[in-house]
């Protein structure tokens, strides 16, 4: 097959994981500020969609993929390889939309390509110890500091913004507590302008090693005009699209956001990804918002988390790298076979998609039914104690109607 | 293995910057509803007492700060701003 013809695809491939990991990490950004109502569900992704386009143009560095350090040098990396790696990562990406999981699309993106790398040159390429120490420990770690400081934060929050219930009777002024929106407006923005310089760097550096090795540019130290172009448009767009799935378990699903919460969480949030970037420390964005929500979540009082919710989220982050890693091998299997190979394995990535996609539709979540919990399509995402509550209430109305024509009947 | 001085480092950041942020928001918050708590309770409602006037000041103080704290994090965030060229 000509390499030429390979290469467009994988540059085609790495901006539709790019598009796929816009829309998946839309929440980590709106999630809150939606969920508290500080914006619409639109404005929320429109404004997230600006910023992760902005964030793509501000990182002048070149992004040398951390991906390839999680492979040992030696190891040639190809475009067939990437090509195998991003099929598992874009997969993983579309599954754990569909069940409204957020996970990390990077843990994806480097769980595609270990995948591939095993079957492309063995079990010795992949650099273990660097894999546990950017991938495995990062995420125990991540959620618990964000969750922390969002704990943390939200107390303080309500602390100082407490008034008796007599002073509240007395004048009719409450907490102001609900102006806490106002501020949620920029930390929102401020999380999801990081999130562009951060993700869309990681495409721009998968197209560029396949253009290097491709002998199609000559060195890794700059990255093509349009490749950044393509790489920030794909990511706005995706975010534009706005997972909603996703932003329903982050914005209700993992515990109830109030605006002085939502200010909490957003500020740790942002807080944990600056320390974390400036003080070398790489943390997933995705888990650090789980975190941070949770974390909020139990810092009201009478506030909870929905554990059951939370424990599915951690579930899939165990699986993220090894169920990418699988894809991604399957998918080397295939491509090492030729060009017939690679051309079967492209036909099957799409149409896993587009099934997934028809899948979604049967419970179709846009921006209009994002915070209902009541409008029927929600079933996957409702956690069992909802279930249970809306059993007892349909159970109490029952028995009520029952009362009441036993009343009538009586008369 | 994995540097624990830089993971602590980053949790007592992180934290440390959180809960401040958060904090002076929050007075900012506190000090606006004062200043109206303390208009209510004035006779003539259309006219500001010193006091209220005072609480006003104290609040936008804070969200200056707050403001000056969400620079500093685009600061951060441009590489542009921070590396050297």
């Amino acid at each position: 097959m000509d390499p030429i013809l390979v290469v467009a695809l994988v540059v085609g491939l790495a901006l539709f994981f790019d598009f796929t990991n816009g829309f998946h990490d839309t929440a980590n950004s709106s999630a809150t500020a939606i969920a508290t109502g500080a914006l619409s569900p639109k404005r929320a992704v429109l404004i997230a969609a600006i910023m992760n386009f902005v964030g793509a143009f501000l990182s002048t560095a070149v992004a040398k993929a951390i991906s390839v350090s999680l492979i040992n040098e030696g190891v040639n990396i190809g475009p067939e390889m990437v090509f195998a790696g991003l099929t598992g990562a874009i997969l993983w990406n579309l599954t754990t939309w569909l069940l409204g999981l957020p996970s990390s699309s990077s843990h994806a993106l480097f769980g595609g390509l270990i995948g591939a790398a095993v079957v492309f040159a063995g079990v010795a390429a992949v650099n273990i110890p660097a894999m546990l120490e950017k991938v495995v420990f990062p995420a125990l770690f991540a959620p618990v500091i964000a969750g922390v400081a969002a704990f943390l934060a939200t107390r303080v929050a309500y602390l100082l913004t407490a008034r008796t219930q007599a002073s509240r009777k007395a004048t009719g002024i409450g907490t102001g507590r609900s102006s806490f929106k106002s501020g949620q407006v920029f930390s929102s923005s401020l999380v999801a302008l990081s999130h562009g310089t951060n993700d869309a760097q990681k495409t721009m550096g998968v197209i560029t090693l396949v253009l290097v090795a491709a002998g199609l540019q000559s060195d890794g130290n700059h990255v093509e005009w349009w490749v950044i172009i393509a790489a920030a448009t794909a990511i706005a767009v995706g975010t534009y699209m706005g997972g909603w799935r996703i932003i329903k378990t982050m914005g209700t699903g993992l515990a109830e956001i109030k605006p002085a919460q939502g200010l909490a969480a957003e500020t740790a949030i942002g807080a944990t990804i600056l320390a974390s970037s400036n003080l070398g420390f790489a943390l997933s964005t995705t888990q650090v918002a789980s975190g941070g929500v949770m974390g909020a979540g139990l810092g009201r009082k009478g506030g909870q988390v929905r554990w059951s919710k939370a424990g599915q989220v951690v579930t899939g982050w165990f699986f993220t790298l090894p169920a990418s890693g699988l894809v991604g091998a399957a998918s080397a299997f295939l491509v090492l076979a030729g060009p017939v190979g690679l051309f079967a394995d492209l036909v099957l990535v799409l149409a896993a998609s587009i099934a997934i996609f028809q899948i979604s539709r049967r419970n179709r979540i846009s921006h209009s039914n994002v915070l209902s919990e009541v409008e029927g399509a929600s079933e996957v995402i409702r956690s069992p104690r909802q279930v249970r509550a809306a059993a007892a209430k349909a159970a109490k109305a029952a028995s009520t109607a029952k009362k009441t024509t036993k009343k009538k009947g009586d008369k | 293995m994995i540097n624990w001085n830089s993971l602590l480092l980053v949790a007592a950041v992180a934290i440390g910057a959180t809960v401040s942020v958060v904090a002076v928001f929050s007075l900012g918050m506190r000090f606006l509803t004062d200043a109206r708590h303390i208009r209510s309770e004035g006779k003539k409602k259309d006219v500001a007492k010193p006091s209220e006037i005072i609480f006003r000041t104290a609040a936008y103080a804070m969200f200056t700060l707050c403001s000056m704290a969400l620079i500093y994090g685009i600061y951060l965030i441009v590489p542009y701003f921070h590396l050297a060229k």
